[in-house]
């Protein structure tokens, strides 16, 4: 792979072997994700794909430390993260991107970013503030730095989330569908922010979207799911080299990717469907 | 934006005008057409005769001041033993259980059927009074905060340890600044209770007060002076309940976005 762009990370190698998680809502066994093993190699952008409902979440809030697992084991760097009878805190070196967005609407996007520093007692107020200052300069945000979330767009605000769980120099950056919902010119345009960002800072990136075509633009690797229980179907290289550009999606090369993807996504989102209606019927 | 905003308040600050004057005329030309039922009620004029007689008057403000006072103590301790006890409750699984159902069975008691106990318990007539208005807001007071601290997101909770939060930062950065506005609803509506509450309080045996003019008036047989209580108790409690959502608005200035 052709990559230019910042030294290769050395830290963030998630491992994840034989991991089930059987959830037991109201006395009724419901395995969510079964048997699934998934190397993501320091620095990747792993973009994992499956239909809805299908245990793609169930495994990130496990490697955030949300929730524990039912059986398998997840590392992080060759420790241990998780496994039936563990669960490790939330901590500042798996940060995390939440669907509908999760900046404190009571703090300013400033203080929203100097925050993870000033808990953990990493920074000064004053420090926490500079180096958050410099970091909204690099990223072009200047300007919204005294703004509550409330006053900007949700484009900004993702931009904005980004950031702060940058600032906290994570090994690993967890993000949920976190461009879901938006118009595709802004979809776009917080897509290449976060490649920016990505290739400004290489960190490992487990991202979880619907969308195929997120997927192959932002994506080293795309990791198809089954449907519900969760498992990996299959799991695609995408050889674009970084720094990428929107040009990417018109060349012959993406098409043929985007067919691979299409067709097992395809499959599993018919099973799904087919599923759903067996339940129903 | 703003310039919308501002016109629809003043628009609301007109109509408020109209609605006043609406009611005064009805009120007089009622009056003086002799509409029964209405006979018996002094007529705005009489009452606004007799009010721009008694503001003259340094016992009128002494009434204002006497009820504020009362209110305002009160009110204060309805805040300082409701707002930790309703965040207490939210975040704490056995107080909730402990201390809920006592709440809900003393909830519905009105103020005034306190009275009685309110006067053997405390030792002084004023803490009777204080603590007959402390129960008009108090039960608001928690149910708001209580209310508020359950409800708060948990994406905001899993950002916030994410970010290596500890407990304290928890409670002191996310419960509380989500809970703010719901406790300066409580408060708001809390204030306007203790209005509500303020003559039944100072029938306990109470020397001045706006309630207690008004209380005294009726059995005086003085009935203008009647509606010039009522009117006072009126603008007291909107002027506090004001200054309350001012309170708030500047404590939570992000609200002012939603």
């Amino acid at each position: 792979m052709t990559n230019v762009g910042p030294p290769a990370a050395v830290n963030g190698r998630i491992s994840i072997r034989n991991v089930s998680k059987v959830y037991d809502p109201d006395g009724v066994n419901v395995l969510a994700v079964d048997n699934c093993s998934l190397e993501i190699a320091a620095g990747e952008f792993c973009v994992v794909v499956g239909p809805s409902g299908c245990g793609k979440t169930t495994l990130l809030n496990a490697i955030a430390g949300f929730h524990g697992i039912t059986s398998g084991i997840i590392e992080l760097d060759g420790e241990e993260l998780c496994s039936a009878g563990l669960t490790t805190e939330p901590g500042s070196e798996r940060m995390v991107v939440f669907q509908n967005g999760a900046l404190f609407p009571w703090y300013t996007v400033l203080e929203n970013i100097t925050y993870g520093p000033e808990v953990q007692g990493r920074a000064s107020a004053r420090e926490a503030r500079r180096a958050a200052s410099v970091l909204l300069g690099e990223l072009g945000l200047s300007g919204i730095a005294h703004r509550y979330p409330g006053e900007i767009s949700s484009g900004m605000r993702r931009r904005v989330e980004i950031a702060r769980a940058l600032i906290n120099d994570p090994k690993v950056l967890l993000l949920d569908e976190p461009f879901r919902a938006m118009d595709a010119l802004t979809k776009g345009v917080v897509q290449e922010f976060l490649l920016q960002a990505y290739d400004r800072v290489r960190k490992t990136v487990f991202f979880i979207t619907h969308d195929l075509e997120e997927a192959l633009f932002l994506g080293t690797t795309v990791v198809i799911m089954t449907t519900r229980p969760c498992r990996v179907k299959k799991a695609i290289k995408v050889d674009f080299p970084r720094p990428r550009s929107y040009r990417v999606r018109s060349s012959q090369r993406y098409l043929e990717l985007k067919e691979e993807v299409f067709e097992a996504v395809h499959e599993e989102a018919t099973k799904a469907f087919e599923a759903g209606e067996r339940e129903l019927a | 934006m703003k310039r919308s905003q501002q016109t629809v308040f003043s628009k609301t600050v007109y109509r408020g005008f109209i609605s006043i004057a609406l009611l005064v005329t009805l009120w007089e030309t009622g009056r003086r057409l002799n509409v029964p039922m209405l006979g018996t009620i002094p007529a705005p004029s009489e009452v606004l005769g007799l009010l721009a007689k008694m503001i003259l008057k340094a016992e009128f403000w002494e009434n204002w001041i006497s009820s504020f006072r009362r209110v305002f103590f009160g009110f204060m301790a309805a805040q300082i033993v409701g707002i930790p006890l309703g965040l207490a409750m939210a975040a704490n699984r056995v107080t909730h259980d402990v201390t809920f159902p006592m709440l809900e069975i003393m909830r519905p008691i009105p103020p005034l059927a306190w009275v009685p106990t309110a006067i053997i318990f405390w030792p002084t007539t004023e803490l009777s009074i204080a603590f007959v208005i402390f129960l008009g807001a108090f039960f608001t007071v928690v149910i708001n905060v209580l209310d508020g601290a359950k409800s708060v997101d948990v994406r905001y909770v899993r950002a916030a340890l994410s970010l290596g939060s500890r407990p304290r930062d928890i409670f002191f950065r996310i419960v509380l600044p989500a809970t703010l506005p719901s406790i300066f609803t409580g408060m708001a509506v809390g204030m306007g209770i203790t209005w509500e509450v303020v003559v039944a309080a100072e029938m306990i045996a109470g020397k001045a007060g706006l309630g207690y003019l008004t209380w005294s008036s009726y059995v005086g047989g003085d009935y203008p002076q009647i509606v010039v209580g009522m009117i006072s108790i009126g603008v007291a409690g909107y002027l506090c309940s004001s200054l309350i959502r001012f309170a708030g608005k500047w404590a939570a200035p992000w609200q002012r976005l939603f």
